[in-house]
């Protein structure tokens, strides 16, 4: 029982690795428009990808640290609202990423199928 | 006032003053966002709560703003340890800076500019490197999951109060003369005295050394609770509680070194004010000693009566804070903005 605990645990970790190292790829991919933060984890959420609350920000502010977002607070609406968007280097950056993301995925399926081949 | 307020005032706690403004309002927008989304435009308490539940606790929250990487002294500590830094380093160069202006000038020492600034190689890492040390400490302890065994619960945030605003300058001046003090006190406590001013020579004042110990653990005792007050960021009931605490032991240490004062002087026939006045006419026969020891007496009879003025102010406040936090809990208003 206790195995079993230390490793679901394990996986939990796991997963949120696996899950950590593609957020800044999903989040630049879903800001070539302007979005506050709720849209954002909104659209994410929408397509499949829940992403926790706490670690959006955070995550944003990184990225736009690094050059590749930039963000303005709109005070037009019912409240104000910091609105992200890619900036030039942000749009370079995701371009390359994607190819490498997808270069990465034919990799991943090849090695998956040929372990699941080995398996068998 | 309302949770939402809390959790921000909370989180602020944590986060570094130049970004908390902007990092607090983004905050408080996606709190809001959501809130209105899953509920509309009137959320229940118990909603709120679920809600920041979901967020998680204010300091993971603030934490989670920092690159994440193992640490020594990880970024709820930073901030308080680099302000802290700077004090021990100004205080360490002021003590220092003390100690060669009364060996030079009063005790007539020579000191070369190698040895002051072997001196300062010396004293200031050892400074900091003892400071590193003890919060490597606070990390190591602060990291040990036991102490998070609470469950989170939203509804346990401290009040929004405007009784429990910490004055920071008044705190770091505190520390900053606690630090001050301890020090001379601990390497230098023979060079606390007097000087006349014809003659230029200088008299230790028997007196404080005799209480040297009482004046440490009042120093040590003041430094503890002027860092844990920065490092809360606010009054609590307990940290008000221990400042009268030490206020009433300082008041006791105060009026002991008093009253050694006045035995000494009324020793010597000059126990009154005016027997004073009356020995600066004999200064050539020692009647500067009493002088300095009058105005060392007096010194410390203000201190007592501002400590005494400090005690009836802070148990003041306590009772104000106390009357204020149960009538906002009575009458607390849910509001989303």
């Amino acid at each position: 029982m206790m195995m079993a605990n230390v490793q679901s645990e394990q996986y939990q970790k796991l997963t949120q690795e696996l899950r950590r190292g593609i957020l800044v790829l999903a989040a630049l991919s879903q800001l070539k428009e302007e979005k506050y933060g709720y849209a954002l984890i909104s659209s994410l959420a929408e397509k499949g990808l829940d992403i926790e609350q706490g670690t959006l920000y955070p995550l944003l502010r990184r990225l736009e640290d690094q050059g590749l977002l930039v963000s303005e607070w709109n005070v037009e609406g019912s409240r104000p609202r910091r609105y992200y968007v890619l900036s030039e280097s942000g749009r370079n950056t995701l371009q390359d990423l994607a190819e490498d993301w997808r270069q990465l995925t034919g990799v991943m399926e090849l090695l998956l199928a040929a372990n699941a081949n080995g398996g068998e | 006032m309302n949770l939402i307020d809390r959790y921000i005032q909370e989180v602020g706690r944590y986060i570094p003053r130049r970004k908390r403004g902007d990092i607090l309002a983004e905050l408080r927008s996606l709190l809001v966002d959501t809130l209105e989304d899953r509920f509309g435009q009137a959320p229940s308490e118990t909603q709120i709560e679920d809600l920041l539940k979901e967020f998680g606790r204010p300091r993971d929250v603030a934490a989670s703003y920092y690159p994440q990487s193992q640490y020594l002294v990880g970024p709820t500590l930073y901030p308080l340890f680099r302000m802290v830094a700077w004090i021990v380093v100004a205080a360490v160069l002021g003590a220092q800076a003390i100690a060669w202006g009364i060996g030079m000038f009063v005790a007539g020492e020579t000191f070369s500019t190698l040895e002051m600034i072997a001196s300062l190689v010396n004293s200031v890492p050892v400074s900091l490197g003892w400071l590193l040390i003890t919060f490597m400490v606070l990390q190591y302890f602060d990291a040990k999951p036991h102490l998070e065994e609470d469950p989170w619960d939203p509804q346990k945030l401290p009040e929004i109060n405007p009784e429990q605003d910490l004055k920071r300058w008044e705190v770091i001046t505190g520390l900053v003369f606690g630090i001050l003090a301890l020090v001379l006190v601990t390497f230098f406590p023979q060079w606390i005295g007097f000087i006349t001013t014809p003659g230029g020579k200088f008299y230790p004042n028997p007196i404080i050394l005799d209480y040297l110990v009482l004046i440490k653990i009042a120093l040590t005792a003041g430094i503890g609770l002027n860092l844990f007050l920065l490092w809360r960021g606010r009054w609590a009931l307990t940290t008000r509680l221990l400042r009268i605490g030490l206020d009433i032991y300082d008041v006791f240490v105060l009026a002991l070194l008093v009253i050694g004062h006045n035995e000494w002087l009324t020793a010597r026939s000059a126990g009154g004010f005016l027997d004073a006045i009356e020995a600066i006419e004999g200064i050539a026969d020692g009647g500067w000693e009493l002088v300095g020891m009058q105005a060392f007496r007096l010194a410390f009879a203000v201190a007592l009566i501002v400590t005494v003025i400090e005690i009836l102010t802070s148990i003041y406040r306590l009772i104000k804070s106390r009357l204020r936090s149960d009538f906002s809990a009575k009458n607390a208003v849910l509001k989303v903005e």
